[in-house]
């Protein structure tokens, strides 16, 4: 046992790895253990939490809103997944091929990524609202429109982020079996399925895992562009916000009006959790299995 | 089964483009000579390879030959003349249509198929019959002993047996014309030359042209029918090797080829008449007849030269007249033989010495600070003027 601490490293680890432990137990671990039994509890402060057991849980599942959204999110993270995935790609492609002011693309494509979401979200329901203005529209009447003007808006965002990850992965696949190849007869596109793709599975691991978890997540941006609108009002009197993504409700929930409410919106968070962990992790395992080492 | 005809080939890189040269091999330091159009890195190459026939490209990093060979591949655009396989122009055909194969230095391989897969590659890619695919990589699996290893992903694999996948993807196509660039060069010393004796070996087991790129002058002798010596982008011999052994074209190639190194001396020739003797440190050389001739045939005047002995060419001798003289410095014991390192005349020579001879005589008791005498004979020299050329050229 002496031997473990006999390592001057070892000896004095705890004062490098303390402020970032404490800081971590304080910041995430601590609330996170505490938000998971406030979802077992109906408070409005959390000093005078009083323990219901798993009805906020019922309440989650029994929201239509909450339902309503978890749909909405499901497939707005899908074509966004899928969307910004195969933008990227394309673009970090043709940024690979020794094309003319590559580097100015690269930099004016990862450029959107630096504006925050909210702004983003407001500039583009400018935009939006100012091109369906002429066909006596607007981007809050109709769902269909929220939910393509948030991909569209997701797709400037973060395309040139996830190129930028490609082009890393672009690189880094070895000249030379893109030359074998080519004397093998593989044509450019057989070459770019069957030896470049294959190679890139960690870089398209990160970017799919990364997409899905931002779609699931999401929240500024939805806000800031139509913060759920249009409603339906429906025959019981609930309103359902039709562009509302998880988070959103999540939001909305805890700020309603009901005693019960913060306690719910706990509940929906946790189930949130467990889902996008969930998800994240199923993703990783199925492309991880793909991933190839040199 | 093909002939290749390098003709008047060029490779210009523009000057603003940097040269693409393969990575490791430093891209200054070579005095390529660079003209209005760019650095030449290949000028003005010819060579005639015919059917069959094993040619090996050599030189020091960046001196060309790896450009050469990838010219040929079509991986790398021509810039002048013309290339052939079996009398057909190729310059634009595109490396798949060439009907060449190529095994790199990095193998090259494709890290997500498995060896079979690997192999296969190139035959699925001509639609081959699948039967007809899975006999030709068993065949080429066979010859090359890695069989057991089919179905494992190249990872699982040592260099020596990634570099057996690399050929077998290349013989599987039966190319007209097998290149390979540097395919020894990752593998450590003992797998190399085992290697070097396979691909001895396969060759006479495959009916292909080869073209053979490497810095190893080992290599170049041993696999070579003919060795084609660059330096600097330009060619400066192309001969067997026991041509270019024997009579190298410049002080280049003879530096070049054979280790340890060729001794140099600054040494003079005389002509009296139709007859040259060497002059070297006041003592007089014979020349053979065969080289007397040669240089009577180009006419060749008395001057300043520098005269070339191979260290396994000379001769240690007990006192005598005309017997050069040195202390031994450094002795290199090797084996079979021991490498002397001499002062003598002022500078270092290198000279190889048996430790047994036929006769059963141990010479192994030459000790560090003795003095030794030593001498050449005139049919060893190589007479360089001092442009570098060998003057019976």
């Amino acid at each position: 046992m002496k031997g473990i601490f006999k390592n001057p490293l070892r000896r004095w680890s705890w004062l490098f790895m303390g402020p970032i432990v404490a800081a971590f137990a304080i910041g995430f671990v601590w609330p996170f253990i505490q938000g998971i039994y406030l979802s077992f509890c109906k408070f409005r402060l959390i000093r005078d939490a009083q323990f219901n057991g798993v009805d906020n849980y019922i309440a989650a599942f029994a929201d239509e809103t909450f339902t309503h959204s978890f749909w909405y999110t499901a497939l707005f993270a899908i074509v966004s997944l899928v969307l910004i995935n195969v933008l990227a790609f394309t673009v970090a492609y043709l940024l690979t091929q020794g094309l003319k002011g590559s580097n100015l693309f690269r930099t004016v494509f990862f450029m959107p990524n630096l504006i925050g979401g909210i702004v983003l979200g407001y500039i583009w329901s400018m935009i939006f609202d100012g091109i369906l203005s002429r066909y006596n529209t607007s981007i809050l009447l109709e769902t269909k429109y929220g939910f393509w003007g948030l991909i569209i808006l997701m797709c400037w965002q973060q395309v040139g982020y996830m190129m930028i990850i490609y082009i890393a992965g672009l690189q880094a696949v070895p000249e030379d079996m893109l030359e074998a190849a080519k004397i093998d007869g593989a044509t450019k596109s057989q070459t770019l399925f069957r030896v470049t793709i294959p190679n890139v599975m960690p870089s398209i691991t990160i970017c799919t895992f990364l997409s899905l978890t931002n779609g699931f997540k999401l929240f500024d941006q939805n806000l800031a562009l139509t913060a759920g609108q249009p409603f339906i009002i429906q025959p019981d009197g609930t309103t359902i916000k039709t562009t509302e993504m998880l988070a959103l409700n999540i939001y909305n929930t805890f700020y309603g009006s009901s005693s019960t409410s913060p306690g719910v919106a706990q509940a929906k968070a946790v189930i949130f959790f467990i889902l996008v962990a969930g998800l994240g992790l199923a993703q990783l395992a199925f492309t991880r299995k793909r991933e190839v080492q040199q | 089964m093909a002939e290749v005809s390098l003709r008047h080939i060029k490779k210009i890189y523009p000057n603003n483009e940097k040269k693409k040269g393969k990575k490791g091999e430093p891209q200054k330091k070579s005095n390529l000579k660079v003209t209005a159009e760019g650095v030449v890195a290949v000028d003005d190459f010819n060579l005639e390879i015919a059917d069959r026939e094993f040619v090996v490209l050599v030189g020091p990093s960046g001196c060309g030959k790896s450009t050469t060979l990838r010219m040929v591949a079509g991986l790398e655009e021509i810039s002048g003349g013309e290339l052939l396989i079996d009398g057909k122009l190729v310059n634009d055909v595109a490396p798949k249509d060439r009907d060449i194969a190529m095994v790199f230095q990095s193998y090259a391989l494709y890290p997500h198929m498995t060896v079979r897969e690997n192999m296969a590659f190139p035959l699925k890619l001509k639609k081959v019959p699948q039967d007809e695919i899975d006999r030709k990589v068993n065949e080429a699996a066979e010859i090359l002993g890695i069989t057991e290893y089919l179905e494992r992903k190249p990872k699982a694999l040592s260099g020596g047996q990634r570099q057996r996948v690399a050929i077998g993807r290349a013989i599987v196509r039966e190319p007209k014309v097998l290149l390979m660039d540097e395919p020894l060069s990752n593998l450590d010393a003992k797998l190399r030359n085992q290697m070097r004796a396979e691909i001895i070996k396969l060759r006479q087991r495959i009916n292909t042209t080869f073209m053979y790129v490497t810095h190893d002058q080992t290599e170049a002798m041993t696999l070579g029918d003919r060795i084609v010596i660059m330096k600097d982008g330009e060619v400066q011999q192309i001969g067997t090797p026991q041509e270019v052994f024997d009579h190298p074209a410049n002080l280049f190639v003879s530096g070049f080829i054979g280790v340890p190194q060729m001794n140099y001396f600054n040494a003079k020739l005389v002509r009296t008449g139709d007859k040259y003797t060497a002059e070297l440190d006041g003592k007089k050389i014979e020349i053979s007849a065969e080289k007397q001739a040669r240089l009577l045939a180009h006419n060749v005047e008395s001057q300043d030269i520098t005269l070339g002995v191979r260290p396994e060419h000379i001769a240690l001798f007990g006192e005598g007249k005309d017997m050069f003289h040195g202390t031994v410095d450094v002795s290199e014991m090797m084996g079979s033989s021991v490498h002397l390192h001499l002062q003598s005349l002022g500078q270092n020579v290198i000279v190889i010495v048996q430790t047994m001879d036929l006769q059963g005589v141990h010479h192994d008791g030459i000790k560090i600070g003795d003095k030794i005498a030593f001498t050449f004979g005139g049919n060893v020299v190589h007479l360089f003027g001092k442009d570098g050329k060998n003057l019976e050229f």
